[in-house]
């Protein structure tokens, strides 16, 4: 779908008009920004769309406060640039283009790499306004970064991919730019992967240089970020002591050379259209062995894997052409035994592999019922109706 | 309530642990926060997870509406009601597991803060929120309230460290929320369950992040001429994208009170204002870091800069910014600790503000707070036996209150609302914003019998004229 026509940003009530006017007519609304997402195969039925992709712009950004509001729709990339000219940025770093926008991000709870260190959108969102799908305007959270007035719709409605409501408005903590901020990738060599995994985790666990990000890179991707065999790439900031005595640490990880420039970006937009992304996530402890299975896996189906060390997740990418369906379904259910996974993207049919039932389900669909009790918002996504 | 209520609950956990007399409930009936009392009708201590299940399901069988409590510092007037079951779950302190690898605990909610953290250390790992009650608070309340501390400037709040939550609904159905194992997917019922100040459940068990102990630390100490060169000093400081571990100003009034108590830190009594800086993690590079953030100091018109030399001036500089609520209790007999927060750029115009609202109303306000944040704590010390004082005071927070949301800040940044903010919900979020938060409480509470009254104002609910109130 084509970006905004670049005419003046609807109002919050004019979108909350159309939830109401489709509510009362019985239709189902897919809410869509970029459309980025939409190519993502999650089931969702829907009789019409609410189009938020001219709902651009940042309505404010108080460097001093380092916080940023702006229109569901605006890209990220637009969030990047401004933010750069004062020395600032959202250090998170989703997958995909920076055409991507920061509604669809933040309704997606997307997250790269650099959730390592910062954590994923629900820790950086301080409010946000939406429309429910009784079609009101709701402000929730607030512009400061610190806030706990009322109950939390704020993490409520991050992540919920728009199933309570459409996101229209966030308001962003931002960071200001460290003086250094370096990226080297580690080769794995002859060792073997879990060995390695378990070695770089023992050493996240033991070291008092934090990364900004530690991602094991499987060699299909490594290689496309010029890189041969395995990897892992260590990203670092601070100030120039700091940044020294980190590559010097890195070095008694294993060979260790300058990641190109583009190495991050390279590493966000890699994966093949309409592949199977998933991830699978674990204890930290259980990284190293369930990083050799689904690298395993994902390379064995001419795919591959990345994993962020200190979390416990695998991010698998198996391309749909030229992998045999049965052995990617057979792949998933073996991983599924051992792990939780979640799912980014998937045919319909592969859908249903991911879905899970859990003791607060019955919470879910009340919270999904006492703000779009007609199913007006996204139906059919995360399960709810 | 009945007497039948008492003799049920008396069988699940003993007559020693339910509390009927009015002398006994006396304890109950106020938190942190003067001003506030309501008397429960009883109160009952559960020993075990399964007493508390127990517990909650007679109160569900009952209709009794209950007010869940740790240990009772909260300073919103939170876990207290008029006629409702106190349930006291301090008893419920242990610490189930430690597990270093992973760095994280599971803990029961009646675990005291500090405990937790003393029990960490052995694996070299902490718990970082840090309220300032931390020898006396409780995770469960923590995790009620969202708490903050000074530390959570870098660390995060309580939000950011909460793994996985087990809870028993107030109907008293048990579950989990959260993935201690991996990630969690769909619907943030966790990240909603943190700081509902006890409206949605009562905490069984909670699987908290532990964090590393720094290297190495260094804690400053910068005075001022002005609180204005001291705010201009914290813009600075966030500016130059150093990352503080906490960054926590004090006015002249907070530092002699300190000063004149048995916590005296060795703070300049002459500053109107001083700013205790502590910044951690690896030592690479922390003496430029802690170079910068003093030069910082000095261009905004520090008289002086001094940093801590050894742990144990470390910890006293920081006794005296922990106890000052402490110290304050010298001077008066009763203290308000305020909370709220604005945006960081508006903190030297607030501080006026402040100042302003308090000598208008003839009332002292001394201020100590989490700068680096915009988190403010205005502090009142009052008698409030003395209705002409306790008016003049109650009327100076609402000006404060007011003017926060004024600057585009919030009227609470870790204390919560309770009781005490109910007033000014609706001065900061709109109907349909109330309302929404009402229709999410009414999903983990649909009898709304949790901690009744607190957090939206009941007016606010879509309900109010349909429904009646929580069966009695």
């Amino acid at each position: 779908m084509a970006r905004g026509a670049g005419g003046t940003p609807m109002s919050a009530t004019t979108l909350a008009d159309q939830v109401r006017h489709a509510r009362a007519n019985h239709h189902t609304l897919r809410i869509c920004g970029a459309g980025t997402w939409l190519s993502a195969g999650r089931p969702a039925a829907t009789t019409g769309t609410l189009d938020l992709s001219g709902h651009t712009g940042i309505v404010e950004y108080v460097p001093g406060d380092l916080t940023l509001t702006a229109r569901a729709g605006t890209s990220l990339t637009e969030i990047a640039s401004a933010t750069r000219a004062e020395g600032h940025w959202l250090a998170l770093d989703p997958h995909g283009a920076g055409a991507g926008t920061i509604g669809a991000t933040v309704a997606t709870a997307s997250f790269g790499p650099l959730a390592s260190a910062f954590g994923t959108p629900r820790d950086h969102v301080l409010g946000c306004e939406f429309v429910s799908g009784t079609g009101d305007v709701i402000r929730a959270g607030g512009r400061v970064v610190k806030n706990v007035a009322g109950f939390d719709l704020v993490r409520l409605t991050t992540g919920a991919w728009g199933t309570l409501g459409a996101i229209t408005e966030v308001s962003l903590r931002l960071r200001a730019r460290p003086e250094a901020d370096e990226t080297l990738v580690v080769a794995i060599g002859s060792e073997l992967k879990e060995a390695f995994a378990a070695r770089v985790a023992t050493w996240m666990r033991t070291s008092a240089l934090t990364p900004f990000a530690a991602e094991l890179v499987s060699p299909t991707l490594a290689r496309q970020l010029g890189h041969d065999g395995g990897a892992l790439m260590l990203r670092w900031g601070g100030n120039a002591s700091f940044a020294s005595a980190a590559a010097t640490e890195a070095a008694t990880l294993g060979d260790s050379t300058r990641a190109r420039e583009t190495a991050w970006t390279d590493l966000a937009r890699a994966e093949p259209v309409g592949a199977v992304v998933f991830r699978a996530s674990t204890l930290p402890s259980r990284l190293p062995a369930l990083w050799a299975r689904a690298s395993s896996f994902a390379e064995g189906a001419g795919g591959f894997a990345h994993a962020s060390v200190s979390r416990g997740i695998v991010r698998v990418v198996v391309p749909t052409e030229g992998s045999s369906p049965d052995a990617v379904r057979k792949g998933i259910q073996d991983l599924a035994s051992t792990c939780t996974l979640v799912c980014e993207q998937a045919g319909a049919t592969l859908w249903p592999m991911f879905d899970c039932t859990r003791s607060s389900d019955a919470l879910r669909a009340g919270v999904k019922r006492a703000f779009d009790p007609d199913g007006v918002m996204n139906p059919g996504l995360l399960g709810l109706p | 309530m009945s007497d039948a209520l008492a003799a049920q609950l008396a069988a699940i956990v003993g007559e020693r642990r339910v509390l009927e007399r009015a002398g006994e409930l006396r304890s109950y009936e106020s938190d942190g926060l003067p001003g506030y009392q309501k008397r429960p009708s009883l109160a009952v201590f559960p020993g075990t997870r399964e007493e508390t299940i127990s517990v909650v399901r007679a109160l569900a069988a009952s209709g009794a509406p209950f007010v869940a409590r740790g240990a009772g510092t909260g300073l919103s007037g939170g876990s207290l009601a008029d006629g409702v079951v106190l349930l006291g779950l301090h008893r419920l302190k242990r610490i189930i597991s430690i597990d270093g690898d992973n760095a994280r605990a599971v803990v029961e909610p009646g675990v005291v803060n500090a405990t937790l953290t003393a029990a960490a250390s052995e694996y070299g790992l902490h718990y970082a929120p840090d309220p300032s009650s931390q020898t006396a608070c409780t995770i469960g309340g923590n995790v009620a309230e969202n708490a903050g501390g000074p530390h959570c400037l870098k660390y995060g709040v309580t939000l950011n460290h909460v793994i996985a939550l087990t809870v028993v609904l107030p109907g008293g159905d048990v579950v989990t929320l959260g993935n201690a194992e991996g990630e969690d997917d769909g619907l943030d019922l966790l990240g909603a369950f943190v700081g509902s100040e006890g409206c949605f459940g009562v905490v069984l068990d909670a699987t908290v992040r532990l964090v590393r102990n720094p290297e190495a630390v260094r804690t400053l100490l910068a005075d001022f001429h002005s609180v204005d060169a001291a705010a201009h000093a914290v813009s600075a400081i966030i500016a130059s994208g150093i990352v503080a571990a906490a960054l926590e100003m004090m006015d002249a009034a907070t530092i002699n009170a300190v000063e004149a108590s048995i916590y005296a830190a060795g703070y300049p009594t002459d500053a109107a204002a001083i700013l205790l800086i502590d910044l951690d993690g690896a030592a690479a590079g922390l003496d430029d870091d802690a170079g910068r953030v003093s030069a910082f100091c000095t261009a905004a018109g520090a008289r002086s800069v001094r940093t801590a030399t050894d742990p144990a001036e470390r910890a006293r500089l920081w006794q005296g910014r922990k106890k000052a609520f402490g110290a304050m209790g010298r001077i008066s007999s009763h203290l308000v600790v305020q909370d709220a927060v604005v945006p960081r750029t508006k903190l030297p115009a607030m501080l006026a503000a402040i100042g302003e609202i308090g000598t208008r109303h003839r009332v002292s306000v001394c201020n100590v707070f989490h700068a680096g944040d915009g988190n403010l704590h205005p502090n009142i010390g009052y008698n409030s036996d003395d209705p002409d004082e306790s008016a003049r005071v109650h009327a100076a927070m609402g000006e404060i209150m007011q003017a926060c949301i004024d600057a585009g800040g919030t009227i609470t940044g870790e204390h919560g609302v309770g009781l005490d903010k109910l007033a000014y919900m609706e001065a900061l979020f709109t109907p349909p914003t109330l309302r929404a938060m009402c229709d999410l409480r009414q999903v983990f509470d649909p009898e709304r019998r949790a901690n009744p009254g607190k957090v939206v104002p009941v007016h606010s609910c879509r309900e109010w004229h349909a429904a009646p109130a929580a069966r009695r």
